[in-house]
């Protein structure tokens, strides 16, 4: 399968600590990659490392063959990779139809945003996202008094609405009711169709929902990668979740 | 039923009541000039000016959260483009040594008109000048400050800097800017040969605060009025939605700089001088003050305690010499107990109360 994201040898070394020791990871065009590993293993350091959040100092990242190592995070972003982050990072003081509308794919510069006018197409467009994401009845309400689950999905739905080739998901149903996070995983299966996804996560029930491939960081380095039955029956793996009879509880 | 819930969420840049507020108000002030005396006109022109150049903060400080000392620095280059205009336009008879070299520069030796300076006898020119050289200035302020990721507090501390660093320069640069004393004894406004009387030079003034009012609204109800928000409370995440920070940041201060210009230039015929007083710290710090008190991003906020600070100033002024601690007094009361400022306040008051957040579980759809 042809790569759409590609990362050679890459390194990330935080004031003489490496976060990352040379990762290889080969993502495929509409693949959904999950990325799991014990805390301070490097997941969201690789994620914010392809998107230019923390500085490479050695190897490469590509996309769509294209070497985008370092380049401005707008630039990247314009590209075609879309972000949601560990925290839910959204616009607490804007309303959830702001939020959508701000990530809405489409020009982003300074005069057009000026001129721009809120056409029927864009506002089906963010109908659309709001119903996905199942904040429809909550356009107008100001995002802070949203509920931590709800502002993970306002964050999906600026993912969505940005539209991107590739999306990278931190920890998508942290701090999520089971109900919560069985929905956003099926909005992810959606998202899949014609998306590429890459998602870190700690549930392994919601890993067996939605990955293809799993990776396992340890330690700044890639230790495994399969399916969900090669990757459980590891004995590397299972090593590296201490003591633990199945990486089943290693949330 | 969705139609309804996304018509709260918008805004709009049908003008709603406070327009309506605004145009009233603007004809009111357009007849006190048959009601009230020559000394109020002249000193609601300045504070019309002092208004608008309050604006012109709110839209970095209030809107995008960055908190600027260096617009009296603005608002004094485009005043010295008005003064040197005017005061090359000052009849033979009416200049001290009778020839057409400005007093200053005859007492500091020079015999010749500086070159840059010579220009900005023709209107046209100096009127350029008034909105570009300050504008020119920020831009390149601007580029070196957000493009290299400066930000927060550090951004402030290099506005501080410039102001101190060019109130020096303009005081030891005598022979070109008239030193401590700046611009004085200008000529009154004339353009193109027509003498503007006091009237005409107050109506022109708020026409222009109704201007920048008006389009300052306009421009923050838009996309880029919502990025400029975004950029305040987490400007790393929207350049992760592809939007080029840097650009939008040089791009409404130096927009900022440019009306904060046109202000200042406004200023001179009125005050009838410019000195580096209003390039200093302390002149900076009060446009800061109006923004505070009248309330960070409300526009109409800035304005609105630019005029009555100002009206309360002359007013204490008459009673004591020491009217800035009603100021000071004033500042510690809204920084302390009404953060959001007079006009901020008020506001949240009128505005409609959030609806309650729906405790509903979320239907999700799956396709």
């Amino acid at each position: 399968m042809e790569s759409i994201l590609s990362v050679k040898n890459l390194q990330v070394v935080f004031s003489g600590f490496k976060a990352l020791k040379g990762v290889d990871l080969e993502v495929g065009d509409r693949e959904i990659v999950t990325i799991i590993g014990p805390n301070g293993a490097g997941k969201s350091t690789l994620l914010d490392a392809i998107v230019s959040k923390s500085p490479v100092a050695a190897g490469n990242v590509y996309f769509q063959g294209k070497d985008i190592t370092n380049k401005n995070p707008y630039d990247i972003a314009r590209m075609g990779i879309g972000r949601k982050f560990q925290n839910p990072n959204v616009y607490n003081e804007l309303t959830v139809f702001e939020n959508i509308l701000l990530a809405l794919k489409g020009t982003h510069g300074i005069l057009n945003s000026i001129t721009a006018k809120l056409t029927k197409t864009k506002k089906d467009k963010i109908i659309d996202v709001l119903d996905r994401i199942g904040l429809l009845g909550d356009a107008g309400t100001i995002v802070s008094s949203l509920s931590h689950g709800q502002k993970q999905w306002v964050e999906i739905g600026m993912v969505i609405a940005q539209d991107p080739s590739v999306v990278l998901l931190d920890e998508p149903t942290a701090g999520m009711t089971p109900e919560e996070t069985h929905a956003t995983g099926e909005i992810i299966k959606t998202l899949a169709r014609d998306h590429t996804v890459v998602a870190i996560e700690h549930d392994m029930e919601f890993v067996k929902q939605i990955a293809e491939r799993i990776i396992v960081l340890h330690q700044g380095a890639k230790l495994a990668e399969g399916s969900v039955e090669e990757i459980q029956s590891n004995p590397k793996v299972v090593e590296v979740y201490l003591g633990r009879e199945k990486i089943d509880d290693a949330a | 039923m969705a139609q309804s819930t996304i018509g709260i969420a918008t805004r709009s840049r049908t003008p709603t009541k406070l327009g309506i507020v605004t145009a009233i108000s603007f004809l009111v002030m357009a007849i006190l000039p048959f009601v009230v005396g020559s000394f109020q006109i002249s000193l609601l022109s300045k504070l019309l000016l002092f208004g608008a150049l309050a604006i012109s903060l709110d839209l970095v400080w209030g809107f995008t959260g960055i908190l600027s000392f260096a617009h009296g620095v603005f608002f004094t280059l485009g005043g010295y483009a008005m003064a040197y205009y005017l005061k090359l336009n000052l009849s033979a008879e009416n200049n001290t040594y009778g020839g057409s070299l400005p007093d200053f520069m005859v007492w500091n030796g020079l015999t010749e008109l500086p070159w840059f300076i010579a220009p900005l006898k023709y209107f046209p020119i100096a009127a350029i000048a008034m909105v570009l050289v300050p504008a020119a200035f920020a831009y390149l302020i601007g580029w070196f400050i957000f493009r290299s990721k400066v930000s927060g507090v550090y951004i402030t501390i290099i506005t501080l800097a410039i102001s101190s660093a060019l109130t020096t320069f303009f005081i030891s640069q005598q022979a070109y800017t008239g030193g401590t004393n700046g611009i004085t004894d200008v000529s009154k406004l004339s353009i193109f040969g027509i003498n503007i009387p006091p009237n005409g030079l107050y109506w022109i003034i708020l026409l222009f605060t109704t201007f920048v009012l008006v389009g300052s609204w306009w421009l923050t109800q838009s996309n880029f009025g919502l990025i400029l928000r975004s950029i305040k409370e987490n400007e790393k995440r929207i350049s992760y939605l592809g939007y080029d920070v840097a650009s939008f940041k040089i791009f409404i201060w130096t927009l900022s700089a440019g009306i904060a210009g046109i202000a200042g230039g406004l200023f001179v015929p009125l005050n009838r001088f410019i000195s580096p007083v209003y390039l200093a710290v302390a002149f900076g710090t009060q446009v800061v003050i109006w923004v505070a008190i009248g309330g960070r991003g409300t526009l109409i906020g800035p304005l609105v305690a630019a005029i009555l600070l100002g009206q309360i100033q002359n007013s204490a002024e008459r009673v004591t010499q020491d009217w800035q601690l009603v100021v000071g007094v004033l500042l510690l009361i809204v920084v302390l107990f009404i953060p959001d400022g007079l006009v901020g306040t008020v506001q949240k008051l009128f505005v409609r109360k959030q609806k309650p957040v729906s405790t509903k579980q979320p239907a999700i759809s799956s396709n």
